[in-house]
């Protein structure tokens, strides 16, 4: 169990200590001004690896959702809504970061000609609903199995919502912002990845220790029912 | 079909706080009729339901014959029957319809004329169910348990609403089927079992007595 | 499988056409929508073909959530659902006879509102008609069975008709952005050809993968 527990908290816990700070010192240190942008450029670092964090928290979510439909024990249900509920705090993330961006490039707070902030619009949208069906279900079976069949969802909704705003913008936008893309510089590829690395140790942080805290609730849970003498 | 063996081993299910049944073991041999006796809120809705597959035990197992009951197959579930306190039935349509879309989901066929004859409905077969009073809900809901044949009966207190009539209609149906049919009825009748001649189970407060 | 499915629309429709109010409700409905939403951009006629496309799309899916409402309705009353529960029949026939139900009434709805939507802001020159129908139905069974599955997972909530609308809309983002974008291209624009149509149906086959792998969980405990 100790060897476990460094693995997903400690670990994840001084690689995220290290990796963001750096992230920011690589980022106005060492990397140059984007020749459009400018500073304000420098978001991008941020923004974007929260935004695939924020991705890889909802699959991690849905994952841990088909498992529970096929194994059936709290415990996926556990990680399934613990993951889903880091993906939205890195997804509230993005639609911070996002505007103020967009602000700085655009003067305007919400562009939505920016396919991934109109996409983590209607993720965010979905999301929250996840949350209210949740907590509109009282806890059992039935709850957990509505979780998971709608975590599951997710898995179509995201790359339809991608398809649908992309048929919708070509019409509407057609100029289409793209951040980084193929030619960016060495420096800014590596700051890039250094980001993306902490923001994911920091969601496995937050997974983590979500999860224990919820571990030590059942079993809080449990022992007093056997102490009432129903130990089931 | 042959009528299944059913089998509790602790058996226990629990609604949010509440633990509505206590690890029940219970088994009731093929073809065996019992009488499930005990106040209300002792659990015996809960274990017909487990029982039916209609509830997943929270721990322990429920099995109709060698299966869980909650991941029945098709084939085990043609078999069983399960009238719960609703009549499960659809309120906008005729006695008639109702047992034809039942008899349909069960890809069987029965006259279903015959059907409601023998439950006293033969005269309101063609009326909407809507106007349906207890007892002739009870009296319909009966006649579609018993329709497709099944080989395992769960009834859940069917004699509420019911007037002498009913009652003994439903004494002769059950007595009928024992021996070949599995039956489990929850009832608040203290003397059923002894006029079926059968086994009674108490449960009292999630727990078998 | 398809009987089963058949039998449970055709009782599901037979319900709703002895008691027609439902029915009645989301036509009322879907006319006041496309009314309100006219006025609410300044009664504007003149706001063109776009204006008038978002119009009648928001009212299909608004009035498409209303009709839900009802699903599972008479099964929940009656305690039906136990009985089609132990059926021997697949769960997903379930699901998939009431989603045909809830495009039976669709359709129906569209019926009556395409026309009128057309008469009222369009004089003689229309957009593609065909483009337009293909669209609504692509859309329809999109809207039919996303609504069904979220119908079921807000069964037993105890703020379901709050909840529904909630968990429906979101999911139902990507059919609007495809309907609205077919019917600009149904207006002459270029929409880069069947792309839209494509997309609907494309989301209609996730989607029906996505319900019939997790049908058997859907319903019961």
């Amino acid at each position: 169990m100790p060897a476990n527990r460094h693995l997903t908290t400690t670990v994840p816990l001084v690689l995220s200590f290290l990796l963001i700070p750096l992230t920011i010192a690589m980022a106005f240190l060492w990397t140059g001004e984007d020749a459009d942008q400018g500073l304000s450029q420098k978001i991008f670092y941020f923004h974007v690896p929260i935004a695939l964090t924020s991705y890889v928290a909802f699959g991690f979510g849905a994952v841990c959702a088909a498992m529970y439909l096929w194994k059936r024990t709290e415990a996926w249900d556990m990680r399934s809504y613990v993951g889903i509920h880091s993906g939205t705090i890195f997804g509230t993330l993005v639609l911070i970061t996002g505007p103020i961006w967009a602000k700085a490039s655009w003067g305007v707070w919400w562009n939505w000609g920016d396919r991934q902030l109109n996409v983590f619009l209607i993720l965010f949208l979905y999301y929250c609903a996840y949350f209210m069906l949740r907590f509109s279900l009282d806890d059992g079976e039935r709850r957990r199995a509505a979780s998971a069949i709608f975590a599951l969802l997710g898995i179509g909704l995201i790359p339809m919502s991608f398809l649908a705003v992309r048929i919708a913008q070509t019409l509407i936008h057609p100029t289409v912002f793209t951040a980084g893309g193929a030619s960016m510089p060495n420096s800014f590829l590596l700051t890039f990845v250094v980001g993306l690395a902490g923001m994911l140790s920091l969601m496995v942080l937050l997974i983590s220790v979500e999860l224990r805290g919820k571990r030590t609730a059942a079993r809080v849970l449990q022992l007093q029912r056997v102490q009432r003498g129903e130990d089931a | 079909m042959q009528p299944p063996e059913i089998t509790l081993v602790e058996c226990s299910k629990r609604f949010g706080d509440r633990l509505a049944l206590r690890k029940a073991t219970l088994s009731i041999a093929a073809g065996e009729t019992v009488v499930l006796l005990g106040p209300n809120g002792a659990g015996k809705s809960t274990l017909l339901r487990l029982v039916a597959g209609l509830l997943r035990p929270t721990a322990g197992s429920a099995r109709i014959g060698d299966v869980e009951a909650i991941a029945a197959p098709k084939a085990v579930r043609a078999g069983i029957a399960y009238a719960g306190h609703a009549p499960q039935l659809y309120r906008g349509l005729t006695a008639r319809e109702n047992l034809d879309l039942h008899l349909r989901l069960h890809t069987t066929t029965a006259d279903t004329g015959a059907l409601l004859e023998r439950v006293g409905l033969g005269d309101r077969a063609d009326e909407r169910i809507d106007g349906f009073s207890r007892g002739m809900l009870q009296r319909l809901a009966l006649a579609r348990a018993t329709a497709h044949a099944p080989v395992l009966l769960l009834l859940d207190e069917p004699a509420s609403g019911l007037d002498a009539d009913g009652r003994a209609l439903l004494d002769d149906t059950l007595r009928a089927a024992i021996g070949t049919r599995t039956q489990v009825v929850a009832s608040h009748d203290h003397e059923l079992a002894a006029r079926l001649g059968v086994r009674e189970v108490r449960l009292d407060n999630g727990g078998i007595a | 499988m398809i009987g089963a499915a058949l039998a449970i629309a055709r009782v599901k429709l037979v319900l709703e056409i002895r008691r027609r109010e439902v029915i009645f409700a989301m036509l009322l409905f879907i006319a006041a929508t496309i009314v309100i939403v006219h006025f609410a951009l300044s009664g504007d006629t003149g706001a063109g073909n776009r204006a008038a496309a978002g119009m009648l799309w928001a009212a299909i899916v608004f009035t498409a959530v209303l009709g839900l409402l009802r699903t599972f309705a008479a099964e929940h009353e009656g305690g039906v659902l136990d009985a089609l529960l132990l059926a021997p029949i697949d769960r997903a026939a379930i699901w998939l006879g009431t989603a045909l139900a809830q495009f039976g009434f669709l359709v129906v709805i569209e019926l009556v509102a395409v026309p009128v939507w057309w008469a009222l802001f369009f004089q003689g020159d229309g957009p593609s008609v065909g483009t337009v129908v293909l669209a609504l139905l692509l859309a329809d069974i999109g809207i039919a069975l996303v609504g069904t599955l979220s119908a079921a997972l807000a069964l037993g909530a105890r703020t379901r008709d709050v909840l529904l609308p909630v968990l429906v809309l979101p999911l139902l983002i990507p059919v609007i952005l495809g309907g609205v974008t077919a019917t600009y291209g149904a207006f002459g624009e270029d929409v880069g050809g069947l792309r839209p149509l494509g997309f609907l149906a494309l989301y209609d086959l996730v989607f029906i993968a996505l319900a019939w792998g997790t049908s058997e969980h859907l319903l019961g405990d």
